[in-house]
């Protein structure tokens, strides 16, 4: 009993904040919006329906979809060198290399994007050391374009991507590789036959986290796109605060979550299977 | 008028079979040591934690000095435990450890500080008062832990294995430690252990437990020379375990022999149980009130003892021997004859 | 097993990848010239100096510190009460409160604000203090009662019942035995949920107004809009509060364990 007292004042504050909310998110997902821009109450599907009509909706879908699953799986594929660097690292090594992998994930988005913009923008790094070289002549466009949102998201995904390997990692007894190797396996062959399938749970962990944080993932297309790239993630964005058409953008809101419950529930599905 | 009175205690887990604790009585006298023995999972640390008022029983009663305090929380008991990894609070000094317990029971603080002292002076750490816990050595933490416990003068001293983490050496050092302060101080204490040794060289009673019952409440020796149950026969101390059957009152039949025995039951399949000590090896010369023609199978050294494995027409049969005495430069293959006396044997029904 | 040189190599790789933009952000940050021009024509602190004489980014800045600490003080005397309960008490509803109170960070953050914007724009909450302490609270407090869950957990269950045996009330016990004990790790919540609020962007996006803004939302517009090196020098002071938290959290737990797995 105290301890239900003892929870309420958090409770209740998530209640205002968040239960609230989002049932309103709900409830306003089923409103209509009249022809001259305004909301009007209702109780239909109406507007969810219009948007998956709408092909617009699909190539959002569609886009949002390719892109964090190929960030997703580059980020989880760059992420795995650095767990098991960590993993076989000297103990008292570990802390640092583990925390100089998920720091980025205290720096804001935005800092970072700022940072990536002085490294592919026309004048950044890169453009600077082609030019050196004299590859190109005329800057190479690496930003405010798919190629931007696709390193910066690849970049934002990876932190999240070691915290869940090294976590994973870590409870792998690292003796079976050095069993491995005294059966007569070289590196290549442990890796393969031994580490890999060991770590496949946590990959997987991690590509699916990183999946379902790249598809809401918000600043990184907006500011490397230059608003040239349209995601869901913006297009929620833009009805609610361009179009102001609350109705349409708390229907986007609802699908969103609707697939990446979907997408949650076949994981489960197939881990189940799988066992 | 007994100093602690359990009444037919009963704890059951919630999901678990059967009860952890299940029905234990019993009564200690005022500055007696009570030790629970009994192999882990017999509830021996549920009942001393029921005691503390830590674990609350379904049903039975607890009273201390024949007060009921069944239903008291831990703090309005006057209980010192020492827990099995000691418990110390890692934030404050031994002196601060040592404190706690008075300060929460109220003592003004003019007060405190002498008796702090005189605490850690009785398990001889007057000089590490200010260390902190993880200064400590293992053995001393144990001290502060026990000096904590009795600081501010409980009712009863509760020690939960409280040697099992120390090393073979000190755990023999502290345990005389524990018996000669509790002695001392005339503190009444219940102390769990799964380990005999302990059990029979510290306590003025123990219970055996299995199960969620005793087995047996009784001295040291009682326990050891008359064990009341097979389980205690089997858990406390060696023995060799033979299948027989009783002939007549007092006699059996153990393969190819017969052997005598002062208490049997009446008739029927019996299991015996012979201590490795009461068997000897006998001079040509020499008779006793059972003899057993045996092979030496196998002979192990152990420094003190000499162990000779023998075959009988009985069957196994193993006897302890103080290494130089006669018998201890047999080898493997000799023969010999093996004696015991009538009284030694324990027998049960099968 | 010592790692091979292909992994050595590989792992490089990906903290180059981690690290460039903040260093790059660092270099630019000291540019002497018009643009996010690498490598800078020269190196100066007018950008710095641009930025402490922008009255509005200055505001935005003072708003993001008062809200952040406020944000952490709430996260920490709501979350914490709830983050003892779910370690140490056992009560109806234990496990269903403990996914509760972790369940806003399931959402995503552009899902949160929005949700957000909807309820509090027709009471006239948007854009206001308690509108955005509320929003930015619904992040902190599942991170508070996360880390102190796992700070109290930590904390041996036998200290307590040695306190109670020694006649300390449960209360006694908690407030003199368990929370000096789970201190850091209290302390270390506190950081990491001013810097969750300090940084937050997307929820604030939703939020904020003309006459209450925060320094990540000023950041991001000017991104989008800008594209010159004082954008970089308010990078900067981000990068700076978010290692200066680091630093303080890895000097009291050790970032790791703080952050570390339930």
């Amino acid at each position: 009993m105290i301890g239900l007292l003892l929870c309420l004042p958090a409770a209740l504050i998530l209640g205002l904040g968040f239960v609230w909310p989002v049932a309103l998110l709900a409830r306003i997902s089923l409103n209509r919006t009249t022809d001259m821009g305004a909301m009007e109450e209702a109780f239909s599907l109406e507007t969810m329906a219009k948007l998956v009509e709408d092909d617009f909706t699909w190539e959002l879908a569609w886009n949002t979809a390719t892109l964090s699953a190929t960030c997703g799986a580059i980020a989880v594929a760059l992420a795995l060198p650095v767990a098991l660097l960590i993993r076989s690292a000297p103990p008292q090594w570990r802390g640092l290399l583990s925390l100089m992998a998920v720091a980025p994930l205290l720096v804001s988005s935005t800092a970072r994007i700022v940072g990536w913009m002085a490294i592919l923008g026309d004048r950044g790094m890169i453009n600077a050391v082609l030019a050196w070289i004299g590859v190109v002549d005329d800057p190479v466009r690496l930003i405010n374009n798919w190629t931007g949102v696709r390193i910066g998201l690849t970049e934002s995904l990876m932190p999240y991507a070691c915290l869940v390997l090294i976590a994973g990692l870590g409870r792998l007894d690292s003796r079976l590789e050095e069993a491995a190797a005294t059966l007569g396996a070289t590196r290549t062959k442990t890796f393969l036959r031994v580490t890999l399938p060991l770590a496949a749970p946590a990959l997987a962990a991690a590509f699916l986290l990183v999946f379902v944080l790249g598809v809401s993932a918000f600043v990184t297309p907006r500011l490397m796109g230059g608003g040239r790239v349209f995601v869901v993630a913006t297009e929620i964005f833009d009805l609610a605060l361009e179009t102001v058409d609350w109705p349409a953008a708390a229907a986007m809101a609802m699908l969103l979550l609707g697939s990446l419950g979907l997408a949650m529930a076949l994981r489960g599905l197939v881990a189940k299977v799988a066992r | 008028m007994s100093h602690l009175r359990l009444e037919a205690l009963t704890r059951r887990f919630p999901g678990a079979p059967h009860p952890a604790v299940d029905g234990v009585s019993l009564e200690l006298g005022q500055g007696a040591l009570l030790a629970l023995l009994g192999p882990s999972g017999c509830g021996k640390t549920t009942t001393l934690r029921m005691i503390a008022g830590l674990e609350v029983p379904d049903s039975g009663r607890i009273l201390v000095q024949g007060r009921d305090v069944t239903a008291l929380p831990p703090h309005k008991r006057n209980m010192g435990v020492v827990f099995q990894s000691y418990a110390l609070f890692p934030h404050m000094t031994a002196a601060q450890n040592v404190a706690f317990g008075l300060e929460m029971r109220g003592h003004p603080r003019a007060d405190r500080a002498p008796r702090v002292q005189e605490a850690l002076n009785l398990v001889g750490l007057g000089a590490l008062a200010a260390r902190k816990p993880r200064q400590l050595s293992g053995g001393q933490q144990q001290r502060v832990a026990l000096a904590r416990a009795l600081a501010p003068q409980p009712d009863l001293l509760l020690l939960d294995e409280p040697l099992s983490a120390l090393d073979a050496k000190l755990r023999e050092e502290v345990r005389d430690e524990i018996r000669a302060l509790q002695q001392r101080l005339g503190t009444t204490a219940v102390f769990v252990t799964h380990d005999q040794t302990e059990a029979l060289a510290m306590a003025d009673l123990v219970a055996v437990m299995n199960e969620g019952r005793i087995e047996q409440l009784a001295t040291p020796e009682e326990i050891f020379e008359r064990p009341a149950t097979r389980f205690v026969a089997t858990f406390v101390g060696r023995a060799a375990r033979l299948a027989a059957t009783v002939t007549q009152p007092g006699l059996l039949r153990v393969g190819d022999a017969e052997l005598r025995a002062t208490e049997t039951p009446a008739s029927g399949a019996a299991e015996i149980f012979i201590r490795p000590h009461h068997v000897r090896p006998l001079r040509d010369d020499e008779g006793a009130e059972n003899t057993l023609p045996a092979t030496l199978s196998r002979r192990t050294y152990t420094g003190d003892l000499v162990t000779l494995d023998c075959a009988t027409p009985a069957g196994r049969l193993i006897a302890d021997l103080p290494g130089g005495s006669p018998g201890a430069d047999l080898r493997v293959g000799d023969t010999l004859r093996l004696g015991f006396r009538a009284a030694d044997l324990r027998v049960f029904p099968a | 097993m010592r790692p091979g040189w292909v992994l050595r190599l590989a792992a490089i790789c990906g903290y180059a990848l981690l690290l460039a933009p903040a260093l790059l952000v660092c270099a630019i940050s000291f540019s002497a010239g018009d643009f996010l021009t690498f490598p800078p024509p020269g190196l100066s602190l007018r950008w710095y100096a641009a930025l402490v004489s922008n009255a509005e980014l200055m505001a935005a800045l003072r708003n993001s510190a008062v809200l952040a600490a406020v944000v952490a003080v709430i996260a920490l005397l709501a979350g914490g009460p709830a983050a003892y309960a779910i370690a140490r008490l056992d009560f109806p509803g234990r496990g269903f409160l403990a996914g509760f109170l972790a369940a806003p960070l399931l959402l995503p953050t552009l899902v949160l604000g929005l949700a957000l914007l909807l309820a509090l724009q027709p009471v006239k909450l948007a854009a206001t203090w308690p509108g955005l302490v509320l929003a930015h609270a619904m992040v902190a407090i599942p991170f508070a009662v996360r880390i102190m869950t796992t700070a109290f957990g930590a904390v041996p269950k036998d200290l307590e019942e040695a306190a109670w045996t020694l006649g300390a009330t449960p209360l006694q016990a908690a407030l003199r035995v368990t929370l000096p004990i789970a201190a850091p790790g209290a302390i270390a919540a506190g950081a990491l949920c001013f810097l969750v609020s300090f940084d937050e962007t997307v929820i604030s996006l939703f939020l904020v107004g003309p006459r209450l803004s925060t320094l990540p939302v000023e950041m991001f517009r000017y991104a989008e809009n800008r594209t010159d090196p004082l954008v970089a020098a308010l990078a900067m002071t981000l990068i700076i509060v978010a290692l200066a938290v680091v630093l303080l959290v890895e000097r009291l737990v050790g970032f790791t364990r703080a952050v570390g797995r339930n």
